[in-house]
């Protein structure tokens, strides 16, 4: 009997007769993503009466050290959607540079834009061409992709939410994650924030015909305020953010927002961890 | 005999520039029977005119629904034309399965072209012999394109293609105007008309050789965001088309006196025989 | 012609004992019964026209265009077999998408002229193809400004990006024209099709390529696109004036290849009428 440790638990050569070594593979299996590495945190958004309001936070964190604080995690698609990012941020670039293409070649189709005349630029924005990707297809879209990613055992490591309107002009708001799964609902937040901010976000827009009496003000007071919540609670997390207001006049997108009036007093009342004596 | 050297592939040109084997595949057109298509501003509509091979055997159809939003006529070899529509069908599934909504139209027609083109520039292969005229709607309204073996696509407010459709052009030439403005039923009794243009002189349009396909789009208010409501793409036979018949063959009775027939309810007359 | 009968224009890529493959210079003879295409380079951007013949009634007005946009920055457009210009548009959006794909940066117009280019060389190679039956114009506007990297998603070094020198101004207008044979030139007014002989004529004419860069204006150049494509053109037929313009990010279109506003368009094709009448009164 072969009793070195190399032996142990496999199969008797005596009994079955030698073991085929090819078997043994010295690469080891293909892997793919396992983890992700920079990542930004929560993605939080509500919908109003006209669109949809969704903010991040500017920090991409490499474990828990705050490596990049000036990380613009909402992109717009077509200057009529916006897609807001949390997890990895290199598999985000790659998506925005993979919609970058996409709307490029969303543009082939309705070729033959024509230059606005000067005494339009005034007005508002102009409006898209109609049967362009909405935020509806864009978010189907995607969900084919990050499934399919999955499927292939090389995920895209990020969740995504979708805002924009839908075929019927309506608000549209809508996630995607890693898995493929998808969800839609008045309101939604990522990562941390689908503890912090959800239920926050819930209290003033519960069902879709609470969201549809919301205004535009309000909504954006809401998610403010859930961005302080989330600062003070999350600790990869930072008090700069950008904030966007998606409508039919299309997408405001601020990127430099600072959160105001925090106040940090309740940490003061915090018992049970640091250098506290009492 | 003069010999034609420049006629044998798709790969050679003439010195006139020319490609002769693309010029006799739209010849292939031509031996189909005739169809006809037309646009307003809400509807599209296909017509046809169908062939028995001998008076027992079945007509040959030439309207083919792709996707809820588009349909295409036919004419010249129904196979190549069966490639086509195969194409077509999967693209518009393809993309509602990963974007969610209808086909654009133009950009279906373009890739029927692309794909078209391709065998005129490659040994080996040789261009499809079928014309299609492709009906749809989308976001932007109905539509209508001519598709040739060429891989030329265009849109057009009306056109005929297949045996004798220059008849079938002409009268289409002659009320061109009108279409825009023209109500579904109205549409179709001048694609019927021009199709009766086109009929050599001792046929007429009969339930069991005529077809009709319509495509519709209602757009909504823009205060209810301007979007298309689609009414899919239909193709009727025998008896759904009976009474179109009837009333444009009411119209071309009354012709001597009248002019044009209007919108003649089709009752009262025999259908059958 | 000298070829026929010589069996050596039977054949793509074959070579007649004089040096010549027939088979492009009949390919150039399909470019030359072509509608007339001009593009114009000038002093703030890019001018693109083509004279679209209306071969029927039952043609839906304005519908069929023939200028296509490439990425964003690029237009082309094309005289000759209308099918092959399509399949030249799509293979010029792919060579755009690959090369932002592995340098995530825009294609530059020269880079997109080259590309394409090799492409249609490629078809004269081969007897198992036919080589390309359109002369291609390639206008585009390549960024002058510091261009974001696609995929960025925060300010980056603050030094920017490397191997700049001091002083040297990138990008600009940019102005190709590609023939069946793969052979591309640079040009400060290209035209091709039907008229280009007249159209060659006029555009000669221009301020395009003085030692301090052309003199017309993106508006100038509009109009007399237009214009020439009205010149070029044979009197008893119909046709359509397609135009598209491009401008640098500062001008009209922001960058990007456009549409000819309607009105500015409207206005080009009635000073061009009027040109022709004022010459037939003479």
């Amino acid at each position: 009997m072969d009793h070195r440790p190399q032996a142990w638990g496999r199969p008797r050569d005596d009994v079955y007769g030698a073991y085929d070594a090819s078997y043994l593979q010295t690469t080891g299996p293909k892997t793919a993503t396992q983890a992700p590495v920079v990542t930004g945190t929560s993605v939080i958004a509500i919908k109003f009466k006209d669109g949809v309001v969704m903010a991040a936070d500017n920090l991409a964190s490499y474990g828990s050290l705050a490596r990049f604080t000036d990380v613009k995690r909402l992109r717009p698609f077509l200057s009529t959607s916006i897609v807001g990012f949390g997890g990895d941020v290199s598999d985000m670039q790659f998506l925005d540079r993979h919609l970058n293409e996409l709307a490029i070649d969303e543009a082939y189709e309705h070729d033959h834009a024509e230059t606005p005349s000067p005494s339009d630029d005034s007005t508002t924005t102009t409006q898209p061409p109609r049967g362009q990707l909405n935020a509806a297809n864009l978010h189907k879209y995607l969900s084919k992709l990050m499934y399919r990613r999955r499927s292939d055992f090389d995920p895209l490591w990020n969740q995504i939410l979708v805002a924009g309107l839908d075929s019927a002009s309506k608000p549209f708001l809508a996630s995607v994650d890693l898995r493929g799964t998808t969800f839609s609902s008045p309101s939604l937040a990522t990562g941390f924030g689908a503890m912090l901010a959800q239920p926050i976000m819930r209290r003033f827009a519960a069902t879709e015909e609470d969201a549809a009496k919301l205004t535009r003000e309000q909504a954006v007071d809401v998610v403010k305020e859930c961005m302080k919540v989330l600062f003070y609670r999350d600790a990869r997390s930072l008090d700069r953010y950008s904030l966007a207001v998606v409508t039919k006049d299309g997408v405001e997108l601020r990127e430099d927002e600072q959160l105001e009036k925090q106040s940090w007093a309740f940490a003061e009342r915090i018992r049970g961890y640091g250098t506290q004596t009492v | 005999m003069f010999r034609n050297n420049y006629d044998n592939d798709s790969v050679t040109f003439s010195p006139q520039g020319r490609i002769f084997q693309v010029e006799y595949a739209a010849e292939a057109v031509k031996q189909g029977s005739v169809v006809v298509g037309i646009a307003s501003k809400t509807h599209v509509v296909l017509v046809a005119i169908k062939r028995n091979a001998e008076e027992l055997s079945s007509y040959q159809k030439k309207l083919f629904p792709i996707d809820e939003h588009v349909g295409i006529a036919i004419a010249g070899l129904t196979s190549d034309a069966r490639v086509l529509s195969n194409f077509m069908k999967q693209q518009c599934l393809g993309h509602r399965l990963t974007y969610g909504r209808n086909m654009p139209v133009r950009t279906l027609v373009d890739m029927i072209g692309s794909k078209a083109q391709i065998n005129t520039q490659h040994y080996g292969k040789r261009p499809y012999g079928v014309g299609l005229l492709v009906a749809g709607v989308d976001e932007q309204g109905p539509h209508l394109f001519e598709f040739q073996p060429s891989g030329m696509t265009e849109e057009m407010v009306a056109f005929a293609i297949g045996a004798r459709s220059q008849m079938a052009r002409t009268y289409l030439e002659k009320n061109i105007d009108k279409f825009a403005e023209c109500g579904r039923d109205e549409l179709i009794r001048h694609g019927l008309r021009a199709l009766n243009e086109s009929l050599v002189q001792d046929r007429e349009l009969t339930v069991d050789n005529t077809s009709v396909g319509v495509a519709g789009a209602v757009r909504a208010s823009e205060q209810d965001g301007g979007s298309i409501a689609v009414e899919p793409f239909q193709v009727y036979d025998q008896q759904d088309v009976a009474a179109w018949i009837e009333s444009v063959a009411e119209d071309k009775e009354g012709d001597a006196g009248a002019g044009e027939g209007g919108d003649a309810a089709g009752e009262g007359m025999d259908v059958d025989s | 012609m000298t070829s026929i009968g010589t069996g050596y224009d039977l054949a793509n890529s074959i070579f007649s004992p004089d040096g010549r493959n027939f088979q492009v210079e009949y390919a150039v003879k399909a470019v030359e019964n072509g509608g007339t295409s001009v593009g114009i380079r000038c002093k703030d951007g890019v001018v693109l026209a083509v004279e679209k013949l209306v071969t029927s009634k039952l043609l839906k007005p304005n519908a069929n265009k023939r200028i296509a946009t490439v990425d964003r920055h690029l237009g082309v457009v094309y005289s000759g077999m209308i099918p092959d210009g399509r399949h030249f548009i799509e293979r010029a959006r792919d060579e755009a998408r690959s090369w932002r794909d592995t340098f995530k940066t825009p294609i530059a117009t020269a880079d997109l002229a080259s590309r394409m280019g090799g492409y249609l060389q490629a078809y004269t190679l081969y007897q198992s193809v036919r080589p390309f039956g359109i002369t291609a114009i390639v206008g585009g506007f390549d960024s002058t400004a510091e261009l974001p990297v696609d995929g960025e998603v925060g300010s980056g070094p603050s030094v920017g990006a490397g191997g700049k020198v001091a002083g040297k101004t990138h990008g600009g207008p940019g102005l190709y024209m590609i023939e069946p044979s793969g052979l591309y030139w640079g040009y400060y007014g290209a035209a091709t099709g039907k008229g280009r002989q007249a159209a060659k004529a006029e555009l000669e004419k221009l301020d395009l390529g003085g030692p301090g860069g052309p003199a017309l204006t993106l508006e100038e150049a509009v109009k007399e696109a237009a214009r020439i494509i009205y010149v070029a053109h044979d009197d008893d037929k119909e046709f359509e004036l397609e135009m598209t313009w491009i401008s640098g990010s500062d001008g009209p279109t922001k960058g990007l290849h456009q549409e000819v506003p309607k009105a500015l368009r409207e206005e080009a094709e009635r000073l061009a009428k009027k040109a022709q009448e004022d010459k037939v009164d003479e």
